[in-house]
């Protein structure tokens, strides 16, 4: 009604004529926003059909390539979720047995896996890993 | 009115293109100042993430349920009354301009990589766009309250098609050039006040949260100067490209800067307001590096600079 074409009250006929007044423009928005709204929801369906009914599945790759700063060992690792549905609090724990010296544990949270959901991070030890055996494992999660 | 573009009031506006345009901008304008505070949440992406494709189906379908409703009092196009048919697919259009905003503002921020698995990439979108897709539907009724009739009895200098392309720029160049009175000086500290005030009310609550150096700290380098571009292309958009500026006042406040120096003035203000907030929340001390200054001050600039654009069209 802010347009100074339309001054008068509109009446039902007049609702009716406008609905068919709608322009090239608006109907190219309508189409565009049709098929941006459809594909999200066949994203989602997607996403349903191939992944909900797999339940989380973990596999841990550690790095050889350990970068040593200050005496430090930093052991970089790999956790991807092989299921389909999302993991919470994946708690990985990596341990280094050596000969005559104690036990060195890592342990790392991590919040949110999905699935085939890669994250990576790093284990710091004092000791070489290469030295010793080195153990790194998932040891729990939690469904969301 | 003489020019030959516009020649008598037609029942089609004569760009439909640009009409269409202007309307999706102020559409998009409006999702941006909703739904900018819960992009800010660390417990809606959390949520996003986590939340399974059936009920993001469910918060779809509710989204566009509460948009429908809002869409039959006023629709985000330059129309008040309208048809019911027409007042679902305009409703369809708005949840559509929010999904899309959102996943670009999610992709800003990047909460959404390459790397992001699809189900947390499409839960995050459905999730941010509830609010977006419900600040399209409100921007016409938000932003343009304040819009007076007044631009319809417009300087007679300004025709349709100018009134349409240059919103505030239609002062005589001669103004502009002579502008730096003490009047026009007053004028646009007015603005920039506006600004700060706009700036400070969005980004108040964003600033003691822990969102700001959680984002700062994940951006990889020079995504910085991507949010400096969206913050300024932001701003521009809502108070110029619009359509939302009451136009009359703004002529009679004159000119001392143009669009461009204005967007820009602006913004610098509302980064000094961006760091005040976060020195005073004690987000950033002394000891901090430099660059943790930097990027937390772009990345709460972004809120701050879209309710600095929002302050300046409605103060």
């Amino acid at each position: 009604m802010d347009k100074p074409n339309s001054p008068d009250p509109l009446t039902p006929a007049d609702q009716a004529l406008r609905f068919t007044q709608r322009s090239a423009a608006e109907w190219v928005t309508f189409m565009v926003a049709s098929m941006i709204l459809l594909a999200l929801v066949g994203l989602i369906c997607f996403d349903w059909q191939t992944n909900q009914n797999h339940p989380p599945a973990f596999t841990v790759t550690v790095s050889e390539a350990v970068r040593v700063t200050d005496g430090r060992y930093y052991i970089p690792f790999a956790i991807t979720n092989t299921g389909g549905r999302i993991a919470r609090m994946v708690q990985v724990t990596a341990e280094l047995h050596q000969v005559g010296v104690d036990d060195e544990t890592g342990e790392q949270q991590i919040d949110f896996l999905s699935g085939h959901e890669t994250k990576a991070g790093s284990f710091v030890f004092t000791h070489a890993p290469q030295a010793g055996e080195l153990v790194v494992r998932v040891a729990s999660y939690r469904l969301p | 009115m003489g020019q030959p573009l516009d020649p008598a009031p037609h029942p089609v506006t004569p760009n439909i293109w640009l009409a269409e345009f202007q309307a999706i901008l102020q559409g998009a304008v409006g999702g941006f100042l909703f739904g900018i505070p819960l992009l800010y949440t660390v417990e809606v992406w959390l949520i996003g993430s986590t939340t399974g494709p059936r009920w993001q189906l469910v918060v779809l379908a509710v989204t566009l349920v509460g948009v429908s409703l809002l869409t039959q009092v006023e629709g985000f196009r330059q129309t008040l009354s309208l048809h019911p048919l027409e007042g679902l697919l305009e409703s369809i259009e708005a949840v559509a301009i929010g999904v899309v905003c959102a996943a670009l503002a999610l992709v800003l921020l990047c909460r959404i990589t390459l790397e992001t698995p699809l189900s947390e990439a499409l839960g995050k979108v459905v999730f941010e766009a509830v609010p977006f897709a419900l600040g399209v539907a409100l921007a016409r009724s938000t932003l343009e309250g304040r819009r007076g009739r007044a631009n319809e009895t417009d300087a007679p200098s300004a025709s349709g098609p100018e009134r349409l392309a240059n919103r505030r720029t239609t002062a005589p160049i001669s103004r502009r050039v002579t502008a730096l009175s003490r009047v026009n000086l007053s004028d646009a500290l007015v603005d920039l006040d506006a600004a700060l005030i706009g700036a400070v009310l969005i980004a108040f609550s964003i600033a003691p949260t822990e969102e700001v150096p959680l984002l700062a700290s994940s951006l990889p380098p020079l995504w910085l100067l991507l949010i400096m571009a969206a913050s300024l292309g932001l701003s521009y958009a809502i108070v110029f490209a619009s359509g939302f500026t009451d136009r009359a006042k703004r002529q009679q406040r004159g000119l001392l800067f143009s669009p461009i120096t204005e967007t820009l003035a602006a913004y610098l203000v509302t980064l000094l307001a961006s760091v005040v907030m976060l020195v005073l929340f004690q987000q950033l001390t002394p000891n901090d590096p430099w660059s943790e200054w930097l990027s937390n001050t772009l990345v709460l600039g972004l809120p701050a600079s879209i309710g600095g654009a929002a302050g300046r069209i409605l103060i």
